[in-house]
């Protein structure tokens, strides 16, 4: 009689901590304010886990952080975001400016080279000159200034889009006339809501809901438009100061 | 006096005192500096950086499954590769030039990348590979040099530098680091060019290309390369070198970045669009030839190809 | 790397008021390395339809033949040029037919008809490789930059367009999209089709 032979091979459990959770964001840079947005659908494969779930943070009132990519990673990463910022605030009795707000966030990003936040992020808000700015990230934390970025599982539908309506890509200017450097605020939200509509109609990861914050520079005549704006709501903590302002609007949620 | 100011503060008696309980009490996950700002490098601030790694048996392999968009496109986080650097020495100092496009996959994710690092005003270092390593690695080296500096009463070397960042990378080898750099710069022995790569490769030469448009370039690039090239000259064989690049290679192009490094340090020379230089040339620049690079721009009428527009 | 990318280049169709336009990039490319900036990959059909070849190269010269010999053999049997509708269905039955082992082609295809009434109506469609038939009212794309045309398109096309306004648009969708994908660009061919003419632009895009 044979020997009894074993089939079972020794098996080998992998460690998959990561999942995607689609959804989109989006961010502008304008002469004295920023628009950043993101819809607020959170998905795995085929479901639809929330439709509620916001990817767009106000961290500061100069500063206001979008996450996409793993939404577990991307709320624990802004968690500690603000944690720094609130030591920061501690220790010199002052917000932190945007750009160091970036390299921190670089830092932070790095410190995980080898166990990586799955995470794209993007930051806007007003530097200290009072120009608007954009940063955005890689997962290990490489990082540029933009004046427009799209992440997420739409970016490649949306980034064409804007190059061609805020950087004016592929056109020419009528004679003697010249593009404009930077945008009026309502053109530019006009532009976030129409790249979401327009993600929503062929992307199944996004939808539901738009989240579209915006910041502005103090003193900057941007905001008066705001105020008799549909679904606005400001959510400025001191005064005096920059300006941050949410729109809310609803997305499509077939 | 105020309290809550005493609380916080790092500087008061109390403070000194409650931070020589603290380091006698434990080590924390962060060191008093992620208090302050540091610079924004509060993690390093006390001497080698820490890194988070997975409790896993094999943590390099983890990181390969998760990262490497080469053996599997599908994995989710990318990490952008596809790049064209360039950098040699000439009997003007170094000339330095890169493309500036980010690919995830065949979508061009950035066309305005920086990979060019300004690691102080002598010292410039190339980005091909982990845009992250690059930018973080040689942020980090910026730091070290300057430390150097306040040291020893005089500036690094660039041999010295590219050395420390080849042992840096080198203690990682393995982990999953990506850098393909050329450090460049002018010291006591005039102009420098070091490659140092994430396997701990580091050569001395006086011509590198790095990426994935590299034989395009150093095919334009040993064509027109001599020690004794004109200044405006080596910036034309640069520019020349890293267009043929973008021209070719679909993960390169989109706009050149130009260095010039010369015994005051580095000069940046300018940003060109390749497109614009197929059609139209660089523009009115030292060295540039007054018509568009390619190909059917410069043979125009002169090919049976291109042949004279009928006069109709 | 996915055989659709092997050779890289897109093609996007759109509906106007009483026309059509269909556009495509001319890069024909081996992997990473760009081969020519002359590749034409879309076809005239009859006067009225065109057909876009988005794919594998090789693919797109054998079916380029393929359809002309079938579109011939209608032409022969029937006696009268085949209509776009049908044009479309002779497409899907051909892929079909090699279902188990395609061709690497997602075919785009713009037209007009004239209705028994004398009426002008514009058709497009798209397949994907095997035949699977998509009549869109919009707009419809296809290759390595589908996904870029899908969100540009989207955003600029607007109902009953005019031919010129047609082509700003589908021009402006195509060059854009392509500029973000690597494997596309490299020059644009645009065809508006009237129901008296059909216009052929070529474009400057960008060479890299």
């Amino acid at each position: 009689m044979p020997d009894m032979v074993s089939i079972a091979q020794p098996i080998q459990q992998s460690f998959n901590p990561y999942t995607e959770n689609g959804g989109t964001i989006l961010a502008i840079a304008g002469a004295d304010f920023s628009v950043i947005a993101g819809d607020t659908r959170q998905s795995e494969g085929y479901n639809i886990q929330t439709r509620y779930a916001p990817k767009v943070f106000r961290l500061t009132d100069k500063a206001v952080l979008a996450v996409n990519g793993f939404a577990a990673d991307g709320n624990m990463f802004v968690k500690k975001v603000r944690q720094r910022l609130e030591w920061y605030r501690h220790a010199h009795a002052k917000d932190m400016p945007i750009r160091a707000i970036a390299r921190l966030i670089q830092t932070m990003l790095y410190a995980r080279r080898f166990f990586p936040y799955y995470v794209y992020n993007i930051l806007g808000g007003i530097e200290e000159d009072g120009t608007g700015a954009v940063y955005s990230f890689d997962p290990v934390g490489s990082y540029e200034r933009e004046a427009c970025r799209a992440a997420g599982a739409a970016q490649s539908l949306v980034q064409p889009f804007l190059d061609n309506q805020i950087y004016f890509k592929n056109q020419t200017p009528a004679p003697g006339t010249s593009f404009p450097a930077h945008l009026p605020l309502q053109t530019v939200l006009s532009l976030v809501i129409d790249s979401f509509t327009s993600a929503t109609e062929r992307h199944i990861e996004v939808g539901d809901g738009l989240e579209i914050y915006v910041v502005v520079a103090k003193g900057s005549t941007s905001a008066q438009g705001l105020q008799n704006l549909r679904g606005v709501q400001e959510l400025t903590a001191t005064d005096d100061g920059e300006r941050v302002f949410v729109v809310r609007r609803e997305l499509k949620k077939d | 006096m105020n309290t809550f100011a005493t609380k916080f503060s790092t500087t008061s008696a109390v403070g000194q005192l409650r931070k020589a309980q603290k380091l006698a009490a434990e080590e924390d996950e962060f060191s008093d500096a992620a208090w302050g700002s540091e610079a924004g490098f509060g993690n390093v601030a006390k001497g080698a950086p820490s890194f988070t790694v997975p409790a896993i048996p094999d943590p390099a392999a983890f990181l390969r499954l998760h990262t490497d968009d080469h053996a599997d496109p599908s994995c989710r986080i990318k990490i952008q590769h596809g790049t064209t650097t360039l950098a040699f020495r000439f009997q003007g100092g170094v000339i330095v030039a890169v493309d500036s496009r980010a690919t995830a996959g065949s979508y061009i994710a950035s066309g305005t990348v920086k990979k060019v690092i300004e690691i102080n005003p002598y010292l410039l270092g190339t980005m091909a590979g982990g845009a992250a390593d690059c930018q973080y690695w040689e942020t980090y080296l910026g730091m070290h040099c300057r430390l150097h500096e306040l040291r020893n009463r005089e500036r690094i070397s660039v041999s010295a530098a590219s050395k420390y960042l080849s042992n840096l990378v080198y203690s990682y080898k393995g982990m999953g680091l990506s850098m393909g750099t050329m450090i460049c710069g002018w010291d006591k022995t005039g102009p420098a060019v070091f490659y140092v790569d994430s396997d701990g490769t580091r050569l001395k030469g006086d011509l590198f290309s790095v990426g994935s448009g590299s034989t395009f370039a150093y095919g334009v690039l040993d064509q027109g390369y001599h020690w004794d090239l004109t200044d405006a000259e080596a910036q034309e064989l640069g520019r020349r070198s890293i267009y043929a690049a973008g021209h070719r290679d679909a993960f390169s192009g989109n706009t050149c970045n130009l260095y010039h490094v010369k015994e005051d340090g580095w000069h940046f020379i300018g940003n060109y669009d390749v497109s614009k230089m197929h059609y139209d040339g660089p523009g009115n620049v030292p060295g540039a030839p007054g018509h568009g690079y390619g190909y059917d721009i410069r043979v125009e009428g002169r090919s049976s190809a291109n042949p004279p527009e009928a006069s109709s | 790397m996915s055989i659709m990318e092997l050779n890289g280049g897109s093609v996007i169709a759109m509906v106007g008021k009483d026309c059509v336009a269909i556009a495509a990039d001319m890069r024909l490319g081996n992997q990473a390395l760009g081969i020519s900036s002359k590749f034409e990959r879309i076809f005239p059909v009859t006067d009225r339809i065109y057909l876009g070849l988005p794919g594998l190269a090789t693919d797109v010269a054998t079916l380029r033949e393929r359809f002309r010999f079938r579109v011939n053999m209608y032409t022969i049997k029937e006696e009268r040029e085949i209509q776009p509708e049908t044009f479309a269905h002779l497409v899907s039955s051909t892929l079909y037919e090699h279902r188990f082992g395609p061709y690497f082609i997602e075919p785009v295809m713009a037209g007009i008809s004239k209705t028994p009434s004398g009426a002008v109506k514009p058709f497009i469609a798209a397949t994907d490789l095997i035949g699977c038939l998509n009549f869109a009212k919009d707009f419809v794309v296809a290759g390595t930059a589908s996904t870029k045309l899908y969100g540009v398109a989207e955003g600029l096309w607007e109902p009953d367009l005019e031919p010129e306004d047609l082509f700003e648009t589908i021009s402006q969708t195509l060059l854009n999209a392509t500029d973000r994908d690597a494997f596309s660009g490299w020059g644009c061919i645009v065809h508006i089709i009237t129901k008296d003419k059909v216009v052929t632009r070529t474009l400057k895009g960008r060479m890299d």
